[in-house]
């Protein structure tokens, strides 16, 4: 069993990095502790200052990069999956776009709504988006040219929605925008308390359907011949990524290409199918998300960067990357 | 004179008509009567005053600001060979959108005929970048489109790190963004006029070998196009257009993805009709939507990207809608 070994080795040293990856990220940043004293400081004495920002700041942040980028990984696999386009994910799709403008919009409407409202209206507004890039570009067989056409056309719009919103409430300007580009700072328990339960759901649910999303990757008409009930896989699925990605948006901000980037990667370290693929799919959005929270502590030092911007400027030279690809297979 | 274009003049009327009521429109209300007599110089001295120094300009900016993007739309459509494409899709209005924040934020105290020359710019370098992919032999004009959005994220991710990192100024870059006629006058309409003089001649010319070109490359390449430089040269004159556009006026969507569908609705694929009717359809769509943002909320004014945004998208998701019953 070649293939589950070189699976065991990608968990194992995926996991390595992770733990790694977390104790940077609980060590660095404005206060800057060093690494060993940063893994002390959890342990210390709950008066010194240290244990204070590690426990209330640090941790929580960290745990949310794990969660969020665990399921916008999963989430872009299962996209990739189902429509068998290599560009799909959650923010190609209009599904990041559509939970941000709802999510704006509540702010502004109905500035007293309590916050676990939040995701659920996240959830309305990526149904919205993903249906509208949906509904655009299938027309005659999705490639991912229309995909990519319709998602931008799509994501255009609702933006513009968005900043309307945003122009006429100046007051809140400035913390909006920063959430509107994807930010994990200022991330604390609550919000891991918020995502968590959405997204432990949407990963089990996930794990349960790897096996029919396996074979929904090998297209329509094979699912069908091998008595995969479709209509119901799809249905299954969707609710899938909607809970994962609304839920990431409405505490995190659209934290754009995870999901585009880490089913590419996985399948790259996997090779062939593996009974793995979605874990290490969620093993390496975590992975993806904690590093590139890191890298925005320090590319505007002192100041906090959007970690959405990091990601997207790794992402579009990614996207290119796929395109060349796929015009070199085809 | 055929029925399809017995329609062009009929929207020249639909644009004059347009116009006359959105230069009525605003804080001070003035009829479409005396409209008319102010502008051949026989009306009330105060209107004619407000609508002279304020009214006019702006509607003319937005007449010439809506052509050229409409027309640099229904190129980028042609030559990509795909309805959805348009500037702001494929990330020329992005770029210009980050070299006008850059001024913004980083030069603050820069004088004010930088912002719209350094938007432009920006235009040009997206535009640079997918010249260099354009050139290349045998390049699908579909890859185009997808490097012209990976440049639209990088340049959108640019301008969000500078937002978040200059929170001061953030609403004058945002009003900018969303795209406004607030405030433009006659000096914007010398910058941009010059520009459109040039280049939608240009883009009519050339309307017969846009046709040339929707019959596929290997045709076009039959009937002795050279595909590859007619290309560059297409997308030279729809980036100047957008650019110039853009860079007086802001990043306004939607008008340029949406006029050369209702014109290719109306009077069909044919470039040497399409591009003037889209034309003329996205100049009263930019007048109407100015006249509506003004008249909205007062005393505050809906940026007239926002208008085009919200009444455009909905009607293009319609229009693609019916494009798909009937199986294009």
């Amino acid at each position: 069993m070649q293939g589950a070994s070189k699976a065991g080795i990608v968990l194992a040293a995926g996991m390595l990095l992770l733990i790694f990856g977390l104790v940077v990220s609980i060590s660095v940043g404005w206060t800057d502790m060093g690494v060993v004293s940063g893994v002390k400081s959890l342990f210390a004495p709950s008066t010194s200052q240290e244990h204070l920002i590690v426990t209330t700041l640090r941790l929580p942040r960290a745990l949310l990069a794990v969660i969020i980028g665990a399921g916008l990984g999963v989430a872009g696999a299962i996209m990739q999956a189902m429509t068998g386009n290599p560009l799909a994910s959650p923010q190609t799709f209009g599904v990041n776009a559509g939970a941000s403008m709802a999510v704006v919009a509540a702010l502004v409407l109905l500035p007293h709504l309590p916050v676990p409202f939040l995701a659920p209206l996240a959830f309305g507004g990526a149904v919205m988006g993903g249906f509208a890039v949906y509904y655009l570009g299938a027309a005659g067989g999705m490639t991912p040219v229309k995909l990519a056409l319709a998602g931008t056309a799509v994501h255009l719009f609702l933006a513009s929605i968005t900043e309307a919103f945003i122009l006429f409430h100046q007051h809140s300007t400035d913390q909006v925008l920063f959430w509107l580009a994807g930010s994990l700072d200022g991330a604390d328990w609550t919000d891991v308390n918020r995502v968590l339960p959405w997204s432990i759901g949407g990963l089990v649910a996930a794990f349960f359907m790897a096996r029919s999303i396996g074979i929904m990757r090998m297209g329509e008409d094979v699912a069908k011949n091998l008595g995969q009930h479709v209509i119901r896989v799809r249905t299954i699925c969707g609710i899938i990524v909607i809970v994962l990605a609304g839920s990431a948006v409405a505490v995190a901000g659209p934290i754009g290409f995870i999901g585009l980037m880490v089913p590419h990667l996985t399948r790259l370290l996997l090779g062939r199918e593996s009974q793995l693929y979605l874990p290490i799919t969620a093993l390496l959005g975590a992975l993806l998300l904690v590093y590139a929270d890191v890298l925005a502590r320090f590319i505007a030092y002192p100041y906090e960067s959007p970690v959405g911007i990091v990601t997207a400027f790794l992402g579009a030279p990614f996207f290119l990357y796929l395109v060349g690809k796929e015009r070199r297979a085809s | 004179m055929t029925r399809r274009q017995s329609i062009a003049p009929a929207f020249l009327l639909l644009l004059i008509v347009t116009a006359i009521i959105s230069i009525g429109t605003g804080a001070v209300s003035i009829s479409p009567r005396e409209v008319v007599e102010s502008l051949f110089g026989t009306g009330p001295k105060n209107h004619s005053f407000i609508i002279g120094e304020y009214r006019l300009p702006r509607v003319v900016l937005a007449m010439l600001a809506g052509a050229g993007l409409a027309v640099s739309g229904a190129i980028l459509q042609g030559m990509i060979r795909n309805p959805l494409a348009s500037p702001d899709v494929i990330g020329i209005t992005k770029g210009a959108g980050l070299a006008s924040a850059i001024v913004i934020f980083l030069f603050p105290k820069s004088p004010a005929y930088l912002l719209p020359l350094a938007a432009f710019g920006g235009a040009a370098v997206v535009a640079a970048i997918l010249y260099v992919y354009t050139a290349r032999k045998r390049v699908q004009p579909a890859t185009l489109a997808l490097v012209g959005i990976a440049i639209g994220v990088i340049c959108q991710a640019g301008i969000q790190y500078l937002m978040v990192k200059n929170p001061g100024d953030v609403n004058a870059a945002l009003l900018w963004m969303a795209g406004s006629l607030w405030g433009r006058g006659w000096e914007h309409v010398w910058a941009v006029l010059p520009w459109i003089l040039v280049f939608l001649p240009i883009a009519y010319s050339l309307a017969n070998r846009l046709d040339v070109l929707s019959l596929g490359d290997e045709v076009a390449e039959g009937l002795g196009e050279d595909v590859t430089r007619l290309r560059v040269v297409l997308l030279v004159t729809s980036v100047a257009l957008a650019g110039a556009c853009v860079a007086v006026v802001g990043s306004i969507g939607f008008v340029g993805l949406l006029s050369p569908h209702i014109a290719r609705r109306l009077v069909g694929g044919k470039h040497a009709l399409l591009l003037p009717v889209a034309a003329l359809l996205g100049a009263t769509l930019m007048v109407a939507a100015d006249g509506l943002g003004r008249w909205l909320l007062p005393p505050m004014e809906v940026p007239v990207g926002i208008v085009t945004a919200v009444i455009g998208a909905p009607y293009f998701l319609y229009l693609i809608g019916r494009e798909k019953r009937r199986g294009i």
